[in-house]
């Protein structure tokens, strides 16, 4: 039933990804607010609903894009392993935590959509990547982290207290 | 130990299904799918524009935007206007075999296309347009903006929409010449930096505010056809090319029609069965 919901919501920021996104460039890097959302996700709801929206969700990016199909996919692979970090508990704020996983999840972003692209011989500018593509991708996608997790962070912590209630009940 | 089993599947089906994307194999899904969305996208893009415009303005960076894009327009015209004036008179200076280049070329013909999408990724620089094969886009076909500057190239084509890669594109490169000195090149894009002319023999002199179009060797673009205009010239007496930076005429931040040039043959789609 969830899924009714995350669904469209989910599409709505790959439309939005596509459609606006390209609009508000820093440095003439693009934000990537698909990938802030399933890393988001993953972070805070845990990576079991990611693992079923990257699939849905990448293929219908691929879709409405130039790219290959399945290269968003395997671009955003990486946020399950992840989301591993939540487990840690490496600092008392939940929120630093993931603001780090995002900028490191929008570098191997870019970094495996590279190597895609390069294995089906377009000319991918390596060297330049860094500071034109990895750094401000992953600066941007750090700053957009908040306007993704507190409303997902506000929902979750909403729906397991009501759950909680619900087995009190 | 699930999601091992999990990130390798998919894994493994994302690469099939870029395999299959790769062969075409996907493209009727592609054209529904777009068919279906890009309404919504030219409507979430027509409504991004405007904000993005109160955002540069507030960074203080484009105060006089509409004057600023009409004037810009009217250069980029005039400079079209130039470039082909200076053909003509090397036409008119005895160039006989590009005269006959040019008398053999039949009047051009354009398809005009709307832009529905840019692409978001940080690697490529291409737009969607709203006419496909069913309006005779092909692969390869030049594309220019409406104030008769090089644009791009038809990179993919499905039945309504096509796919361009702009001359900013690393990708991109385009056989091209300056127009004052004669002096050819290759123009080719740059990640997020504009265009860059390499090639261009030591001895040869190129000044900035030089006029650069295409020279229309190779056969996939047509000759005198606007670029833009080069910014500064690099390299040193012991270089054996010199580079220059260009600016593109067109403003390919901003472009809303293109014009798709269906007369010219490139020489890639004489090739194709």
């Amino acid at each position: 039933m969830r899924y009714v919901f995350l669904g469209p919501l989910a599409m709505t920021v790959v439309l939005l990804q596509v459609a606006a996104a390209p609009y508000f460039p820093l440095m003439g890097a693009t934000a990537n607010p698909l990938m802030v959302l399933l890393m988001c996700w993953a972070m805070v709801r845990g990576p079991r609903e990611a693992m079923v929206l990257i699939p849905l969700t990448a293929v219908f990016k691929d879709l409405i894009t130039n790219d290959p199909v399945g290269i968003t996919v395997l671009a955003l692979l990486p946020i399950v392993p992840l989301a591993a970090v939540r487990e840690r508990h490496l600092t008392q704020s939940e929120f630093v935590p993931i603001v780090v996983v995002v900028a490191v999840a929008s570098i191997s972003y870019h970094l495996v959509y590279m190597a895609v692209l390069t294995s089906l011989g377009e000319d991918i500018p390596w060297v330049q990547s860094p500071l034109r593509v990895l750094l401000p991708a992953a600066l941007l996608d750090a700053v957009l982290t908040p306007l993704f997790y507190l409303p997902l962070r506000w929902v979750t912590t909403i729906t397991e207290s009501q759950a909680r209630l619900r087995v009190v009940g | 130990m699930r999601t091992i089993v999990w990130v390798l599947a998919a894994a493994f089906l994302a690469l099939i299904t870029v395999a299959l994307s790769q062969k075409g194999a996907l493209d009727p899904l592609r054209n529904l799918v777009l068919t279906v969305v890009s309404p919504l996208e030219r409507g979430v893009g027509n409504a991004a524009e405007p904000v993005a415009d109160v955002l540069d303005r507030i960074a203080d960076r484009q105060d006089l935007e509409e004057d600023n894009r009409q004037l810009r327009q009217q250069i980029e015209e005039l400079r079209a206007e130039i470039a082909d004036l200076h053909e003509k008179q090397a036409l008119s200076e005895g160039l006989q075999a590009l005269l006959e280049v040019q008398e053999g070329r039949p009047n051009d013909q354009f398809l005009a296309a709307r832009v529905i999408a840019k692409d978001p990724s940080n690697l490529k620089e291409r737009i969607a347009i709203d006419r496909g094969r069913d309006d005779g886009v092909a692969e390869g076909m030049v594309v220019m903006s409406a104030g008769s500057s090089l644009v791009g190239v038809v990179s993919g084509a499905l039945d309504d929409f096509a796919w361009v890669t702009l001359i900013t594109d690393p990708n991109s490169s385009v056989n091209a010449m300056v127009m004052e000195s004669r002096t050819q090149g290759v123009v080719s894009g740059t990640l997020h930096s504009g265009l860059k002319m390499e090639l261009l023999p030591q001895e040869e002199e190129v000044q900035p505010g030089s006029t650069v179009a295409t020279s229309g060797l190779g056969g996939n673009f047509p000759d005198a056809l606007l670029i833009g205009e080069v910014v500064s010239v690099q390299g040193s007496p012991q270089d054996i090319f010199q580079k220059a930076e260009v600016e593109p005429a067109a403003d390919l931040t901003r472009l809303e029609t293109v014009l798709v040039l269906t007369s010219f043959q490139p020489a890639r789609l004489n090739h194709t069965p």
